[in-house]
Protein backbone atom coordinates (compact mmCIF):
# COMPACT_ATOMS: atom_id res chain seq x y z
CA UNK A 1 0.00 0.00 0.00
CA UNK A 2 0.83 3.18 0.60
CA UNK A 3 4.60 4.15 0.63
CA UNK A 4 6.28 7.03 3.67
CA UNK A 5 8.23 8.74 1.41
CA UNK A 6 6.86 12.01 0.36
CA UNK A 7 6.03 12.33 -3.42
CA UNK A 8 6.80 15.94 -5.35
CA UNK A 9 4.84 17.04 -8.22
CA UNK A 10 7.82 15.93 -10.59
CA UNK A 11 7.73 12.70 -9.92
CA UNK A 12 4.47 12.09 -11.76
CA UNK A 13 5.75 13.52 -15.01
CA UNK A 14 6.85 11.38 -17.39
CA UNK A 15 9.86 11.77 -19.82
CA UNK A 16 7.04 12.09 -22.93
CA UNK A 17 6.58 15.35 -24.47
CA UNK A 18 3.18 16.39 -24.64
CA UNK A 19 2.05 17.04 -28.20
CA UNK A 20 -1.03 19.42 -27.43
CA UNK A 21 -1.44 22.37 -29.11
CA UNK A 22 0.97 25.63 -27.59
CA UNK A 23 -1.94 26.78 -25.21
CA UNK A 24 -4.10 23.54 -24.92
CA UNK A 25 -6.16 23.56 -21.21
CA UNK A 26 -5.35 20.14 -21.25
CA UNK A 27 -1.27 21.41 -19.95
CA UNK A 28 -2.62 22.65 -17.09
CA UNK A 29 -4.81 19.86 -16.28
CA UNK A 30 -1.77 17.29 -16.54
CA UNK A 31 -0.20 19.77 -13.84
CA UNK A 32 -3.06 19.55 -11.70
CA UNK A 33 -3.24 15.87 -11.27
CA UNK A 34 0.47 16.32 -10.20
CA UNK A 35 0.10 18.04 -8.17
CA UNK A 36 -3.01 16.69 -6.53
CA UNK A 37 -1.18 12.85 -6.64
CA UNK A 38 1.81 14.73 -5.28
CA UNK A 39 -0.64 15.43 -2.09
CA UNK A 40 -2.12 11.98 -2.21
CA UNK A 41 0.88 10.72 -2.18
CA UNK A 42 0.62 7.05 -3.75
CA UNK A 43 3.62 6.13 -5.62
CA UNK A 44 3.14 6.30 -9.47
CA UNK A 45 3.68 2.23 -9.43
CA UNK A 46 0.18 1.69 -7.38
CA UNK A 47 -1.79 4.34 -9.77
CA UNK A 48 -3.69 3.34 -13.20
CA UNK A 49 -4.68 6.13 -15.34
CA UNK A 50 -7.14 5.15 -18.26
CA UNK A 51 -8.34 7.07 -20.44
CA UNK A 52 -10.49 6.94 -24.16
CA UNK A 53 -9.63 8.47 -27.32
CA UNK A 54 -9.14 12.70 -28.00
CA UNK A 55 -6.57 15.10 -27.63
CA UNK A 56 -7.66 14.86 -23.51
CA UNK A 57 -7.02 11.13 -23.84
CA UNK A 58 -3.22 11.93 -24.22
CA UNK A 59 -2.96 12.55 -20.73
CA UNK A 60 -2.14 8.68 -19.04
CA UNK A 61 1.14 9.13 -21.81
CA UNK A 62 2.69 12.29 -19.78
CA UNK A 63 2.80 10.74 -16.19
CA UNK A 64 4.20 8.04 -14.67
CA UNK A 65 0.98 5.70 -13.16
CA UNK A 66 0.47 3.15 -15.75
CA UNK A 67 -1.27 4.38 -18.55
CA UNK A 68 -3.76 2.58 -20.15
CA UNK A 69 -4.72 5.07 -23.76
CA UNK A 70 -7.71 2.68 -24.82
CA UNK A 71 -10.89 2.60 -26.50
CA UNK A 72 -12.94 5.29 -28.10
CA UNK A 73 -15.52 6.32 -24.83
CA UNK A 74 -14.38 2.61 -22.93
CA UNK A 75 -12.13 4.80 -20.41
CA UNK A 76 -14.30 4.04 -17.83
CA UNK A 77 -15.82 0.14 -17.96
CA UNK A 78 -11.46 -0.43 -18.52
CA UNK A 79 -11.12 1.04 -15.22
CA UNK A 80 -14.19 -0.76 -13.38
CA UNK A 81 -11.95 -4.00 -14.83
CA UNK A 82 -9.17 -2.86 -13.05
CA UNK A 83 -10.48 -1.38 -10.05
CA UNK A 84 -11.78 -4.88 -9.60
CA UNK A 85 -9.03 -6.80 -10.34
CA UNK A 86 -7.11 -5.02 -8.34
CA UNK A 87 -8.57 -2.99 -5.38
CA UNK A 88 -5.56 -1.91 -4.21
CA UNK A 89 -4.56 0.62 -7.27
CA UNK A 90 -5.57 4.24 -7.27
CA UNK A 91 -7.90 4.03 -10.73
CA UNK A 92 -8.15 7.46 -12.44
CA UNK A 93 -10.13 7.75 -15.99
CA UNK A 94 -9.77 10.57 -18.13
CA UNK A 95 -11.54 12.07 -21.42
CA UNK A 96 -13.08 14.55 -23.35
CA UNK A 97 -16.69 15.49 -23.71
CA UNK A 98 -17.17 13.45 -26.56
CA UNK A 99 -15.64 10.44 -25.51
CA UNK A 100 -17.21 10.54 -22.43
CA UNK A 101 -20.82 11.91 -23.32
CA UNK A 102 -20.88 11.26 -26.59
CA UNK A 103 -19.70 7.88 -27.55
CA UNK A 104 -18.72 6.73 -24.01
CA UNK A 105 -21.96 8.64 -22.43
CA UNK A 106 -23.61 5.00 -21.42
CA UNK A 107 -21.40 3.59 -19.40
CA UNK A 108 -21.81 6.67 -16.93
CA UNK A 109 -24.56 5.93 -15.99
CA UNK A 110 -23.55 2.12 -14.56
CA UNK A 111 -20.36 3.33 -12.50
CA UNK A 112 -21.99 5.76 -11.05
CA UNK A 113 -25.17 3.16 -9.59
CA UNK A 114 -22.20 0.41 -8.53
CA UNK A 115 -20.42 3.30 -6.79
CA UNK A 116 -16.67 2.16 -8.07
CA UNK A 117 -14.33 4.08 -6.20
CA UNK A 118 -13.10 5.27 -9.60
CA UNK A 119 -12.11 9.41 -10.44
CA UNK A 120 -12.91 10.48 -13.28
CA UNK A 121 -12.17 13.36 -15.27
CA UNK A 122 -13.36 15.20 -18.14
CA UNK A 123 -11.45 17.58 -20.10
CA UNK A 124 -14.54 19.31 -21.59
CA UNK A 125 -13.85 22.12 -24.54
CA UNK A 126 -17.23 21.87 -26.02
CA UNK A 127 -15.68 20.69 -29.66
CA UNK A 128 -13.88 17.60 -30.96
CA UNK A 129 -10.76 19.08 -31.19
CA UNK A 130 -8.22 15.82 -32.13
CA UNK A 131 -10.55 15.43 -35.44
CA UNK A 132 -10.84 19.36 -36.30
CA UNK A 133 -13.37 21.02 -34.72
CA UNK A 134 -16.64 18.84 -34.95
CA UNK A 135 -19.29 20.06 -32.91
CA UNK A 136 -19.40 17.66 -29.65
CA UNK A 137 -22.12 16.40 -27.52
CA UNK A 138 -20.97 19.52 -24.95
CA UNK A 139 -21.25 22.35 -27.74
CA UNK A 140 -23.64 25.62 -27.67
CA UNK A 141 -26.32 25.60 -29.38
CA UNK A 142 -26.38 27.91 -32.25
CA UNK A 143 -22.34 27.39 -32.75
CA UNK A 144 -21.06 27.19 -35.71
CA UNK A 145 -18.19 24.14 -36.44
CA UNK A 146 -17.30 22.39 -40.06
CA UNK A 147 -20.25 20.25 -39.30
CA UNK A 148 -23.06 22.83 -38.32
CA UNK A 149 -22.40 25.36 -40.97
CA UNK A 150 -25.24 27.28 -40.00
CA UNK A 151 -25.55 26.62 -36.40
CA UNK A 152 -25.81 23.95 -34.18
CA UNK A 153 -29.96 22.78 -34.04
CA UNK A 154 -29.08 20.89 -30.68
CA UNK A 155 -28.95 21.59 -27.33
CA UNK A 156 -25.92 20.43 -25.47
CA UNK A 157 -25.63 18.10 -22.62
CA UNK A 158 -25.21 19.41 -19.69
CA UNK A 159 -21.93 16.95 -17.57
CA UNK A 160 -23.28 18.41 -13.87
CA UNK A 161 -26.74 17.51 -14.04
CA UNK A 162 -26.62 14.06 -16.37
CA UNK A 163 -23.71 13.05 -13.60
CA UNK A 164 -25.81 14.27 -10.33
CA UNK A 165 -29.30 12.93 -11.62
CA UNK A 166 -27.84 9.49 -11.74
CA UNK A 167 -25.98 9.86 -8.03
CA UNK A 168 -22.72 10.44 -8.77
CA UNK A 169 -21.35 11.06 -4.83
CA UNK A 170 -19.02 13.16 -5.76
CA UNK A 171 -19.45 15.92 -8.59
CA UNK A 172 -17.17 19.36 -8.94
CA UNK A 173 -16.26 21.43 -11.53
CA UNK A 174 -12.38 23.44 -11.90
CA UNK A 175 -10.86 25.41 -14.71
CA UNK A 176 -7.42 26.52 -15.61
CA UNK A 177 -8.43 29.71 -14.47
CA UNK A 178 -6.99 28.24 -11.03
CA UNK A 179 -4.92 25.85 -10.90
CA UNK A 180 -4.25 25.65 -7.63
CA UNK A 181 -7.92 24.60 -7.35
CA UNK A 182 -8.03 22.20 -9.50
CA UNK A 183 -5.61 20.49 -7.77
CA UNK A 184 -6.89 20.80 -5.05
CA UNK A 185 -10.86 19.65 -6.11
CA UNK A 186 -9.14 16.50 -8.01
CA UNK A 187 -7.08 15.67 -4.59
CA UNK A 188 -10.72 15.77 -2.89
CA UNK A 189 -12.45 13.62 -5.91
CA UNK A 190 -9.36 10.90 -5.03
CA UNK A 191 -9.57 10.66 -1.41
CA UNK A 192 -13.53 10.59 -1.89
CA UNK A 193 -14.44 6.47 -1.71
CA UNK A 194 -16.58 6.16 -4.29
CA UNK A 195 -17.05 7.39 -8.04
CA UNK A 196 -15.81 10.87 -8.38
CA UNK A 197 -16.42 13.66 -11.09
CA UNK A 198 -14.54 15.94 -12.18
CA UNK A 199 -15.39 18.51 -15.29
CA UNK A 200 -12.90 20.79 -15.79
CA UNK A 201 -13.62 23.21 -18.39
CA UNK A 202 -10.39 23.01 -20.46
CA UNK A 203 -10.05 25.81 -23.65
CA UNK A 204 -9.47 24.24 -26.92
CA UNK A 205 -6.80 27.26 -28.66
CA UNK A 206 -7.44 26.21 -31.83
CA UNK A 207 -11.05 25.09 -32.30
CA UNK A 208 -12.74 26.82 -29.15
CA UNK A 209 -14.39 30.00 -29.08
CA UNK A 210 -12.80 33.21 -27.72
CA UNK A 211 -15.34 33.27 -25.15
CA UNK A 212 -14.20 29.61 -24.27
CA UNK A 213 -10.46 30.88 -23.73
CA UNK A 214 -8.55 31.47 -20.26
CA UNK A 215 -9.24 34.93 -19.99
CA UNK A 216 -13.37 34.32 -21.23
CA UNK A 217 -13.33 31.69 -18.45
CA UNK A 218 -11.82 33.96 -16.05
CA UNK A 219 -14.88 36.41 -16.45
CA UNK A 220 -17.49 33.94 -15.79
CA UNK A 221 -15.92 32.23 -13.09
CA UNK A 222 -17.89 32.30 -9.33
CA UNK A 223 -16.30 29.91 -6.64
CA UNK A 224 -18.68 27.95 -4.90
CA UNK A 225 -17.20 27.92 -1.37
CA UNK A 226 -17.71 32.11 -2.02
CA UNK A 227 -20.95 31.44 -2.91
CA UNK A 228 -21.51 29.81 0.40
CA UNK A 229 -22.66 26.95 -1.61
CA UNK A 230 -23.32 23.91 0.80
CA UNK A 231 -21.95 20.77 -0.94
CA UNK A 232 -23.71 18.41 1.35
CA UNK A 233 -26.99 19.68 -0.71
CA UNK A 234 -27.19 18.12 -3.38
CA UNK A 235 -30.68 19.61 -4.60
CA UNK A 236 -28.90 23.45 -4.42
CA UNK A 237 -26.27 21.63 -6.05
CA UNK A 238 -28.55 20.60 -9.38
CA UNK A 239 -29.75 24.23 -8.91
CA UNK A 240 -26.39 25.88 -9.56
CA UNK A 241 -25.70 23.26 -12.28
CA UNK A 242 -27.86 24.60 -14.40
CA UNK A 243 -26.06 27.66 -15.44
CA UNK A 244 -23.23 25.46 -17.04
CA UNK A 245 -22.30 27.22 -19.92
CA UNK A 246 -23.39 30.22 -18.73
CA UNK A 247 -21.26 30.94 -15.70
CA UNK A 248 -18.19 28.87 -14.48
CA UNK A 249 -18.65 27.40 -10.73
CA UNK A 250 -15.70 26.26 -9.78
CA UNK A 251 -15.05 23.73 -6.36
CA UNK A 252 -17.21 20.74 -5.01
CA UNK A 253 -20.95 21.22 -6.25
CA UNK A 254 -21.98 17.53 -4.34
CA UNK A 255 -20.24 15.31 -1.84
CA UNK A 256 -22.16 12.76 -0.17
CA UNK A 257 -22.03 13.14 3.47
CA UNK A 258 -22.57 9.61 3.73
CA UNK A 259 -20.66 7.53 1.17
CA UNK A 260 -22.36 4.27 0.16
CA UNK A 261 -20.26 1.25 0.23
CA UNK A 262 -18.47 0.89 -2.95
CA UNK A 263 -18.60 -1.83 -5.47
CA UNK A 264 -15.35 -3.35 -5.53
CA UNK A 265 -15.60 -3.12 -1.58
CA UNK A 266 -18.84 -5.18 -1.85
CA UNK A 267 -17.43 -7.29 -4.29
CA UNK A 268 -14.38 -8.44 -2.11
CA UNK A 269 -17.18 -9.01 0.92
CA UNK A 270 -19.31 -11.34 -1.04
CA UNK A 271 -15.94 -13.08 -2.02
CA UNK A 272 -14.71 -13.62 1.18
CA UNK A 273 -18.03 -15.04 2.35
CA UNK A 274 -18.38 -17.55 -0.57
CA UNK A 275 -14.74 -18.15 -0.24
CA UNK A 276 -15.94 -20.33 2.90
CA UNK A 277 -17.73 -22.88 1.09
CA UNK A 278 -15.44 -22.61 -1.75
CA UNK A 279 -14.21 -25.98 -3.41
CA UNK A 280 -10.27 -26.04 -3.39
CA UNK A 281 -8.88 -25.36 -6.86
CA UNK A 282 -8.01 -28.88 -7.94
CA UNK A 283 -11.79 -30.12 -7.01
CA UNK A 284 -13.29 -27.08 -9.05
CA UNK A 285 -14.55 -29.61 -11.99
CA UNK A 286 -16.67 -31.42 -9.40
CA UNK A 287 -18.92 -28.66 -10.11
CA UNK A 288 -19.59 -29.78 -13.41
CA UNK A 289 -19.54 -33.61 -12.83
CA UNK A 290 -23.05 -35.02 -12.34
CA UNK A 291 -22.98 -37.41 -9.22
CA UNK B 1 -10.48 33.90 -7.28
CA UNK B 2 -10.22 34.44 -3.70
CA UNK B 3 -6.67 35.71 -2.74
CA UNK B 4 -5.02 32.58 -0.45
CA UNK B 5 -3.13 34.52 1.11
CA UNK B 6 -3.61 36.75 4.31
CA UNK B 7 -1.17 39.73 3.81
CA UNK B 8 -2.07 41.55 6.75
CA UNK B 9 -0.36 38.37 8.86
CA UNK B 10 2.39 37.71 6.41
CA UNK B 11 5.73 37.40 8.25
CA UNK B 12 8.77 38.24 6.74
CA UNK B 13 9.72 34.37 6.17
CA UNK B 14 6.45 33.64 4.50
CA UNK B 15 6.89 36.82 2.55
CA UNK B 16 10.23 35.53 1.09
CA UNK B 17 9.13 31.94 0.77
CA UNK B 18 6.03 33.14 -1.29
CA UNK B 19 7.99 35.47 -3.48
CA UNK B 20 10.45 32.12 -4.38
CA UNK B 21 6.91 30.18 -4.95
CA UNK B 22 6.09 32.59 -7.27
CA UNK B 23 9.77 32.78 -9.50
CA UNK B 24 9.44 28.64 -9.59
CA UNK B 25 6.45 28.87 -11.07
CA UNK B 26 6.98 31.33 -13.49
CA UNK B 27 10.36 29.73 -14.25
CA UNK B 28 8.47 26.19 -15.06
CA UNK B 29 5.58 27.57 -17.26
CA UNK B 30 8.18 29.02 -19.26
CA UNK B 31 10.47 25.85 -19.73
CA UNK B 32 7.15 23.99 -20.58
CA UNK B 33 6.40 26.94 -22.79
CA UNK B 34 9.61 26.17 -24.70
CA UNK B 35 9.41 22.99 -24.46
CA UNK B 36 5.86 23.68 -26.73
CA UNK B 37 7.81 25.71 -28.99
CA UNK B 38 10.56 22.96 -29.01
CA UNK B 39 7.67 20.45 -29.84
CA UNK B 40 6.10 22.49 -32.51
CA UNK B 41 9.45 23.66 -34.05
CA UNK B 42 9.96 27.37 -33.10
CA UNK B 43 12.34 27.56 -31.94
CA UNK B 44 12.29 31.23 -31.96
CA UNK B 45 9.75 31.63 -29.44
CA UNK B 46 11.69 28.48 -27.69
CA UNK B 47 14.81 30.19 -27.14
CA UNK B 48 13.21 33.51 -25.72
CA UNK B 49 11.07 31.29 -23.12
CA UNK B 50 14.11 29.76 -22.01
CA UNK B 51 15.87 32.72 -21.74
CA UNK B 52 13.25 33.78 -19.60
CA UNK B 53 13.11 30.36 -17.39
CA UNK B 54 16.99 31.15 -17.12
CA UNK B 55 16.26 34.82 -15.54
CA UNK B 56 13.26 33.36 -13.66
CA UNK B 57 15.59 30.92 -11.75
CA UNK B 58 18.38 33.34 -11.57
CA UNK B 59 15.78 35.45 -9.68
CA UNK B 60 14.44 32.75 -7.83
CA UNK B 61 18.02 31.57 -6.31
CA UNK B 62 18.66 34.81 -5.26
CA UNK B 63 15.77 35.36 -2.90
CA UNK B 64 16.09 32.07 -1.74
CA UNK B 65 20.16 33.08 -0.51
CA UNK B 66 17.95 35.88 1.55
CA UNK B 67 15.72 33.85 3.19
CA UNK B 68 18.49 30.86 3.73
CA UNK B 69 21.07 34.08 5.12
CA UNK B 70 17.72 35.63 7.73
CA UNK B 71 16.08 32.34 8.32
CA UNK B 72 18.46 29.19 7.45
CA UNK B 73 16.79 25.81 7.55
CA UNK B 74 13.27 26.80 9.38
CA UNK B 75 10.55 24.93 7.55
CA UNK B 76 8.51 26.77 5.02
CA UNK B 77 4.83 27.26 5.55
CA UNK B 78 4.14 28.91 2.26
CA UNK B 79 2.57 26.58 -0.28
CA UNK B 80 2.18 26.73 -3.84
CA UNK B 81 -1.28 25.98 -3.18
CA UNK B 82 -1.69 29.43 -1.95
CA UNK B 83 -0.39 31.57 -5.19
CA UNK B 84 -1.34 31.14 -8.93
CA UNK B 85 -0.19 32.65 -12.19
CA UNK B 86 1.66 35.57 -10.22
CA UNK B 87 4.23 36.20 -12.59
CA UNK B 88 3.94 33.03 -15.04
CA UNK B 89 1.94 33.78 -18.46
CA UNK B 90 -1.70 32.12 -18.60
CA UNK B 91 -1.85 28.68 -20.50
CA UNK B 92 -3.24 30.13 -23.28
CA UNK B 93 -0.28 32.34 -24.28
CA UNK B 94 1.16 30.13 -25.77
CA UNK B 95 0.65 29.39 -29.12
CA UNK B 96 1.74 26.85 -31.95
CA UNK B 97 4.45 28.96 -34.41
CA UNK B 98 3.80 32.21 -32.21
CA UNK B 99 6.51 34.80 -33.32
CA UNK B 100 9.30 35.98 -31.27
CA UNK B 101 7.12 38.94 -30.71
CA UNK B 102 4.15 36.95 -29.99
CA UNK B 103 6.41 35.64 -26.57
CA UNK B 104 7.90 38.80 -25.63
CA UNK B 105 4.65 40.27 -25.46
CA UNK B 106 3.00 37.57 -23.38
CA UNK B 107 6.09 37.52 -20.89
CA UNK B 108 5.72 41.33 -20.38
CA UNK B 109 1.84 41.02 -19.68
CA UNK B 110 3.22 38.78 -16.96
CA UNK B 111 5.78 41.00 -15.87
CA UNK B 112 2.68 43.68 -15.62
CA UNK B 113 0.73 40.79 -14.00
CA UNK B 114 3.07 40.36 -11.44
CA UNK B 115 3.42 44.15 -11.07
CA UNK B 116 -0.15 44.46 -10.20
CA UNK B 117 -0.65 41.76 -7.51
CA UNK B 118 2.62 43.11 -5.36
CA UNK B 119 0.92 46.63 -5.97
CA UNK B 120 -2.90 45.42 -4.43
CA UNK B 121 -1.32 43.52 -2.11
CA UNK B 122 0.69 46.48 -0.48
CA UNK B 123 -2.02 48.04 1.08
CA UNK B 124 -3.08 45.39 3.33
CA UNK B 125 0.58 44.56 3.99
CA UNK B 126 1.09 45.08 7.71
CA UNK B 127 4.64 43.95 8.60
CA UNK B 128 7.33 47.01 7.73
CA UNK B 129 9.94 44.22 6.54
CA UNK B 130 7.56 42.57 3.93
CA UNK B 131 6.42 45.86 2.94
CA UNK B 132 9.81 47.36 2.48
CA UNK B 133 10.38 43.83 0.82
CA UNK B 134 7.05 43.91 -2.11
CA UNK B 135 8.03 47.55 -2.66
CA UNK B 136 11.39 45.79 -3.85
CA UNK B 137 9.88 43.05 -6.10
CA UNK B 138 7.01 45.98 -6.99
CA UNK B 139 9.98 47.98 -8.23
CA UNK B 140 11.96 45.01 -9.65
CA UNK B 141 8.97 44.23 -12.45
CA UNK B 142 8.97 47.37 -13.76
CA UNK B 143 12.66 46.86 -14.49
CA UNK B 144 11.70 43.33 -15.87
CA UNK B 145 9.08 45.03 -17.89
CA UNK B 146 11.87 47.41 -19.35
CA UNK B 147 14.13 44.97 -20.41
CA UNK B 148 11.61 43.19 -22.48
CA UNK B 149 10.52 45.80 -24.07
CA UNK B 150 14.32 47.05 -24.85
CA UNK B 151 14.20 42.97 -26.66
CA UNK B 152 10.98 43.92 -28.33
CA UNK B 153 12.69 46.81 -29.72
CA UNK B 154 15.20 45.24 -31.75
CA UNK B 155 12.67 43.26 -33.05
CA UNK B 156 12.67 43.57 -37.03
CA UNK B 157 9.23 45.19 -37.91
CA UNK B 158 6.51 42.88 -37.75
CA UNK B 159 5.74 41.27 -40.84
CA UNK B 160 1.87 41.32 -40.76
CA UNK B 161 1.02 37.40 -40.38
CA UNK B 162 -0.79 35.99 -37.77
CA UNK B 163 0.04 32.73 -36.25
CA UNK B 164 -3.26 31.33 -36.96
CA UNK B 165 -2.38 31.67 -40.55
CA UNK B 166 -0.29 28.86 -39.39
CA UNK B 167 -2.88 26.82 -38.36
CA UNK B 168 -5.02 24.07 -39.79
CA UNK B 169 -8.48 24.92 -40.67
CA UNK B 170 -11.11 22.87 -39.24
CA UNK B 171 -12.53 20.37 -41.56
CA UNK B 172 -15.17 17.34 -41.88
CA UNK B 173 -14.08 13.96 -41.18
Amino acid sequence: MSATCEFQAKDYKSDLKPIWCPGCGDFSVVQGIYRALAAIGRPPHEIAFVSGIGCSSRIPGYTTAYGFNSVHGRSLPIAQGIKLANPDLLVLAAGGDGDGFSIGGGHIAHLIRRNIDITYIVMDNQIYGLTKGQLSPTSQKGRVTCTSRYGSMENPVNPLLYVLAYGAGFVAQASPTDLAGMAATIEEAIRYPGFAFVNIQSPCVTYGEEAQQIKGLKAISESLKELGHNPEDRLAAMDLAQHYGEKLHLGVFYKNPEPQPTYDALVRERQALLSKDALPKERILDLFIKK
Amino acid sequence: MAPRIDFASLSLMDALDLAVLIEEEAQERYEEFAAQMEQHRTPEAAAFFRLMAINEAKHGRELAARRSQLFGGVPATATRAMIFDVEAPDYDEARAFMSPRRAMKAALASEAKAHAFFVAALPAIQNPEVRALFEELRDEEVYHQELVKTELAKLPPDSGLSDEDFVDEPTAQ
